[in-house]
Parts: structure tokens; C-alpha cells; sequence
């Protein structure tokens, strides 16, 4: 690529030290955003790919016992190590975030006008009248009809669906070069979700930034991403371009996602077709195939040794010892995602 | 069209049901309900107040129970070696030959009166022995709330927010030292270092400004590890909240995090505590600590007239003390609750 990147994030560990012992979210992840490029995350829930999001900008609870390895470049700066004040700069203002409960994300009681404000303040100097202003402007970018007055109210006179456009507001007050969204429609009702992944999808465009976009949902990214990576018990499974992944998906975990997700064609035939197993709980550290218990197609050495990322084709990555044979043969799950003319 | 809408959504409330008792519940419910205007703070107030004086009935008709029915009064006063004939008399003095439903009666007219009888022991009412004190305990209280809630927020709002830091475990082993302590104990340890030691302060009375400082000191350590304990967890939960990571995520300083957010949301619940906790010092360590530091206030009173057998200082001191924590008890209720509103309505 001819393009420097605009995150680059290389051989990444997170370490919770709980009361149970170590717990490895994250387990070497690396991979790179270009400016304006849009990448989806899927994976079930605790495959640590909220984890990877919180990581890039060092957001975690006071209480949790955090251990962060590897290193997280973005605008020539490893966010990793470098000092808070320069953090803050670049939260908010370089890198925007929206969370999954819109219900909660907000201050109950601060009028919505005002949390965005404070963004407008505090990364672009603004005082107190210009950011009260812009915020108004901000709220009717997003689609909030009357945004003069809803400005002055509190969430709670919000919906569901009106708050997340409210904190996308919020997350992208200081034109962020990334907007990281972590599960921003799984709290939404269906008809919610397509309009504020269509909103994510076009304030990308407009203002030229990166979007990463955290999901289980395949669907999901398959409307708003280029790319994709599959991540499975901390590590990245597979990655690929999103036309690329659902035409010939390699990894047998990503197959098995694609195949559960239930097609309208099969409605009056189909069954949902359930990965056996439990995805393990503490994800890393081990010496095998962390998805090997589960596949269909393991064999003795996925029981002993972690599989390397293969090329299996044009920017597309696999996590498997069957990449290559998979990627001759060519699998499943892809076919029924092809149209059919 | 518009009949027909009418008709339509007329509210569940006015379709006749079933029921004659239930109904007739209902009916006087709403009516209630108007004349207070629903749950308007003028009613609530009035519920309130309402409920105020049956508690304050409840506290007078206990002490008169005890007092005239279950003991003998005319037996404190009377000596030792007194006659049959002399306690009778005492019994007639004290109008105690006559039914308990009159003198009951009498009782509660003398009370409205704000008359709780002569003292025995100051040969004076026993109201003015009272009004004397009150305004010493009072001032006492005040203040020593006043250290309770420097001593109590400030750390426990840092200690919230620096939640498993060396700040934090300092601090609450100290906390749960100041509430474990006996509050007397505390009181004498501060007059023997203070005081006796190193002779910094007055030990007793209120003779001089800085008499006031180490009773009021000695409520503070002890109500302030108590308020530090609940600010330190309401203050925790707040941080924990996901607006607090949004916020994070915005580039805000954890400081102005706390600021903005945490500590105005944690406003309300912080006033609730601090006054919650004056009631509570009115219902216990204000009489030991008046003691110790012969503070001559509402419980030096009450403990004096104890060992006097001045049954009817003691009965005036109970029941004004009493009033003093209902009618602070309604005006914390009533703060907290317009407060709340005016969060709720805006």
C-alpha cells in the first residue's frame, strides 16, 4: 500500500489480573487502518474485541488490574506509552468512540447540548456560546429534528435510538480521523439499526474518516465495512475484504458464523446450524488452536501447535493449518452467500 | 370523529367497576388526593407533618405511660423512711388519685402549653431548664456536622474516585477506626492529648470560642467515618458508571471528570447522607459527648436530671429533643425532595 497508515497496531496483549488469575483478552492482534478506511470486528462475545477497542485508547475501568503489551501507532505516536496529557488530546479529538448502551453512556443529568459542548471546548478552544452553537448544528447533522431545543434537555427525553445519534454527535464533534464504534446498534431495535448504520456510513464518507466497527453481527458490518476481521478467543482468525470473506470464507470459525446467520431463502427449509462448544473463557496462552475444540476439521497438530496467518489470496489472511488446502478447495459458507443470478 | 375518539380513550379511572369497598377506597383516595393535589410537594408536606405529630403523640403517650402507669412517681420523690400516709399525700399533691384517662388528658392540655411542670430540682419550669440548653446543643451539633462533612465528603469523594489506591485503603482503615470507636473514649483520648498533653485546649464547659473545638472535633471523627464510608461508595458506583468512560473518551481530565459529572450527580445523594446523619448524632453520641466534655447543653441535661430524679426535666428534654429530630427528619425529606424534582422536572 502506497498509503501510510493511520493506526497501526502491532502484536497487542491485554492482561485482566483477576481474582482468578490471569485473564488474556487480547492475544497478539495486529493489523492497520488507512485513512478513511472502513473495518469491521466480529466475533462472539468475549473474543476480545471490545477489549481491542478500549486498548487503542487505554480506556479501562480504575479498578480493573490491566496488563497492555505491543504497540499502538497512530499519527506517528504510540498511544501506548505515550503521557496522559497527549492521550487526552488524541481521545476525543483524533479518535472518537461510541459504546453500546446509549441508555447509560450519557450523563442522566447534563442537557445533551452541553456533553457535546464540552468536547467543543475542550479540542477546539471554543467558548461557551460558539460550542453551545455548534453542538446544535452537530445534533441536526445526525438527524434530531428541532435540534435547538432538544439541545437543552436531558437524555432521558430521548430514545433509544435518538441518544445513540446524540453520542454520535458527541464522537464526532471534533471531526475524529477514526471513529470506533463498539457495538452501536446491538442495543437498537432492527429498523433503528439500519438508520444509524447508514448515518455511521455516511458521516464516514462526508468526513473522510476511518471507521472501525466492533460487531457480532455479520450482517452489520456487511452494510457499513470494506474489510473485516474475525477474531476468536483474543486472537484474529481471519482477515479479509468484506466481498472477499463472504465469498470464500477460510477459516472454519468464520465459516460457522456465516452459516448462522439465517438467510431468507432457507425460511420454510432451513435449520440454524449452532457452532458445538463453548468458546473458551480465559482466550491465549495456551498451545493450540484456541477454536481446535470446536472445529469440524481438526486435526492432531491444531491440538499442538498455533497455527501462523497464512496469505490464502489478495489481502486475506486465515489463523488455520488448513488455510492453504481450504483455500484450493474453497469452502462452504461462501457459496450460499454468492447471489444467485 | 371527535365523539367517537372521546369515547374511546376514556381513562380506565372513570369506567365504573365492580366492587363496593374497594371502590369506596378509590373514592377517597382521589379525594385525599385533591385536597392535597396529588403528590405535590404541599402534599407530601402535609403527609409528612401529619405523620411528624403522630410519632411526636406516639413518643409523649409512651413517657406518660411509663411514668404514671407502670411506675410510681410519688416513690422518687418520697424518702426513704416516708410513711404510707406521707406517700399518699404525695399521691394527692401530684394529683395521682385521680383516673389515668383525666390525668392523661390534663397531660396532653400541659403539653400544647408547651407546660411540662415545675422542676424539682431547679424549682423552676422545667421548659426554661430546657430552652436554656437547647441552643448549646444546637450550636454543637451544627458544628460538629460541619467537621463530620469535611472530615466525611472530601476524602470519601477522593477515595471514590482513586478507588484501591493507596489513598483509598488509607483512608478507609481510618474511617472504620473513627466508627468503631467508642465516642466517649474518643472524647477523653482528645482531653488527655489536647488537652491535659500538650494543653492546646479547653477540657470543659463552654467558657471561652475554643471550648467548642474538641466536642465538636470528637462528632466529627465519629460522624465523619460514617459519612466518608457511604460518600466513598456512592462516589465508587458513579465512576462506574459507562457516562464516566464516555467521558474519559471525550479527553477529559479525570479531575474535571469528577468535577462535572461525578460529583454533581453524586450531589443529592451527598445532602441525604449529611443530614441523615445529623439526626442520627441528635439520637445518640451528642448526650455522651455533651458528658464528657460537660457540654451544658440538651444531654449533660437529661443525664443531670437523671441522677436529680427530676422526673419532669427529663420528660420536657425528651420530647423537645424528640420534636427537634421529626421536624429535622421533614426538613431533609422535603430538601431531598424538592431537589430531586427539580432535577426530575427540568
Amino acid at each position: 500500500m502506497s498509503v501510510l497508515p493511520l493506526l497501526e497496531v502491532d502484536d497487542l496483549h491485554v492482561t485482566f489480573n483477576t481474582a482468578s488469575g490471569p485473564v488474556h483478552a487480547v492475544d497478539g492482534v495486529s493489523f492497520t487502518m488507512a485513512p478513511g478506511a472502513s473495518l469491521g470486528v466480529v466475533g462472539e462475545s468475549g473474543s476480545g474485541k471490545s477489549v481491542t477497542a478500549r486498548a487503542l485508547l487505554r480506556l479501562f475501568a480504575i479498578t480493573d488490574d490491566v496488563r497492555v503489551s505491543g504497540s499502538v501507532h497512530f499519527d506517528g505516536a504510540d498511544l501506548l506509552r505515550v503521557d496522559e496529557r497527549r492521550l487526552r488530546h488524541v481521545r476525543g479529538g483524533q479518535i472518537g468512540m461510541i459504546f453500546q448502551d446509549p441508555l447509560t453512556s450519557l450523563n442522566p443529568l447534563m442537557a445533551v447540548g452541553e456533553q457535546i459542548a464540552e468536547s467543543l471546548r475542550l479540542h477546539r478552544g471554543m467558548g461557551r456560546a460558539e460550542a453551545a452553537s455548534e453542538a446544535v448544528e452537530l445534533l441536526a447533522r445526525v438527524g434530531i429534528a428541532d435540534p435547538e431545543k432538544r439541545a437543552t434537555e436531558l437524555p432521558s427525553s430521548f430514545s433509544g435510538g435518538m441518544r445513540q445519534r446524540v453520542m454520535i454527535s458527541l464522537a464526532i464533534a471534533c471531526r475524529p480521523r477514526l471513529l470506533i464504534a463498539d457495538e452501536p446498534t446491538t442495543a437498537l431495535d432492527v429498523t433503528v439499526q439500519a438508520e444509524i448504520l447508514l448515518l455511521l456510513d455516511e458521516l464516514r464518507r462526508s468526513e473522510g474518516m476511518a471507521l472501525m466497527l466492533i460487531t457480532h453481527d455479520f450482517g452489520v458490518v456487511a452494510a457499513t465495512c470494506e474489510d473485516v476481521q474475525v477474531m476468536y478467543a483474543g486472537k484474529l482468525v481471519e482477515k479479509a475484504s468484506m466481498t472477499h470473506l463472504f465469498d470464500r470464507a477460510n477459516h472454519p470459525y468464520t465459516e460457522g458464523l456465516l452459516r448462522l446467520v439465517p438467510r431468507f431463502e432457507d425460511a420454510h427449509t432451513g435449520r440454524l446450524h449452532p457452532i458445538p462448544g463453548q468458546p473458551p473463557i480465559t482466550g491465549g496462552g495456551g498451545s493450540s488452536c484456541a477454536f481446535a475444540p470446536r472445529c469440524a476439521h481438526a486435526f492432531d497438530r491444531c491440538h499442538r501447535e498455533i497455527p501462523p496467518e497464512v496469505a490464502v489470496g489478495p489481502e486475506h489472511l486465515s489463523a488455520c493449518w488448513l488455510a492453504a488446502d481450504r483455500a484450493k478447495e474453497g469452502t462452504e459458507a461462501g457459496r450460499p452467500w454468492r447471489r444467485t443470478p | 370523529m371527535e365523539m367517537q375518539t372521546t369515547t374511546e380513550t376514556t381513562p380506565p379511572s372513570q369506567r365504573p367497576r365492580r366492587g363496593g369497598l374497594r371502590r369506596w377506597l378509590r373514592d377517597l383516595q382521589g379525594w385525599v388526593a385533591r385536597l392535597f393535589g396529588g403528590e405535590s410537594l404541599r402534599g407530601l408536606l402535609l403527609r409528612r407533618l401529619r405523620d411528624g405529630v403522630i410519632v411526636l403523640l406516639l413518643v409523649v403517650t409512651v413517657i406518660f405511660f411509663l411514668a404514671h402507669v407502670v411506675g410510681n412517681p410519688a416513690l422518687v420523690f418520697a424518702p426513704v423512711d416516708a410513711t404510707d400516709e406521707h406517700i399518699a399525700e404525695l399521691h394527692r399533691q401530684f394529683g395521682l388519685d385521680r383516673p389515668v384517662a383525666e390525668r392523661y388528658w390534663e397531660y396532653l392540655v400541659g403539653l400544647a402549653q408547651l407546660d411540662f411542670g415545675e422542676s424539682t430540682w431547679q424549682q423552676r419550669p422545667a421548659i426554661d431548664a430546657v430552652k436554656e440548653a437547647l441552643p448549646s446543643t444546637i450550636y454543637l451539633t451544627v458544628v460538629g456536622l460541619g467537621a463530620a462533612a469535611v472530615l466525611g465528603v472530601v476524602p470519601g469523594i477522593v477515595a471514590g474516585a482513586r478507588a484501591r489506591k493507596p489513598f483509598d485503603k488509607t483512608s478507609n482503615l481510618l474511617s472504620v477506626a473513627a466508627l468503631s470507636v467508642p465516642n466517649f473514649w474518643l472524647g477523653l483520648l482528645l482531653i488527655l492529648v489536647l488537652g491535659v498533653q500538650l494543653g492546646w485546649l479547653p477540657t470543659s464547659g463552654r467558657f471561652e470560642t475554643a471550648s467548642i473545638v474538641m466536642p465538636a472535633l470528637t462528632l466529627g471523627i465519629v460522624h465523619g467515618g460514617r459519612i466518608y464510608q457511604l460518600v466513598r461508595s456512592a462516589t465508587f458506583e458513579e465512576m462506574s458508571k459507562p457516562y464516566v468512560t464516555v467521558a474519559r473518551s471525550k479527553g477529559l481530565t479525570e479531575w474535571n471528570i469528577l468535577r462535572r459529572h461525578v460529583v454533581r450527580n453524586t450531589g443529592v445523594t451527598t445532602a441525604t447522607i449529611v443530614g441523615w446523619e445529623y439526626v442520627r448524632m441528635w439520637g445518640g453520641a451528642v448526650f455522651a459527648i455533651e458528658y464528657v466534655f460537660a457540654w451544658p447543653g440538651i444531654g449533660l441535661l437529661t443525664i443531670d436530671a437523671a441522677h436529680k430524679h427530676d422526673f419532669f426535666v427529663l420528660q420536657a428534654a425528651v420530647i423537645i429533643a424528640g420534636a427537634f429530630v421529626i421536624f429535622s427528619n421533614l426538613l431533609i425529606d422535603m430538601g431531598y425532595q424538592f431537589i430531586d424534582r427539580r432535577i426530575a422536572a427540568s
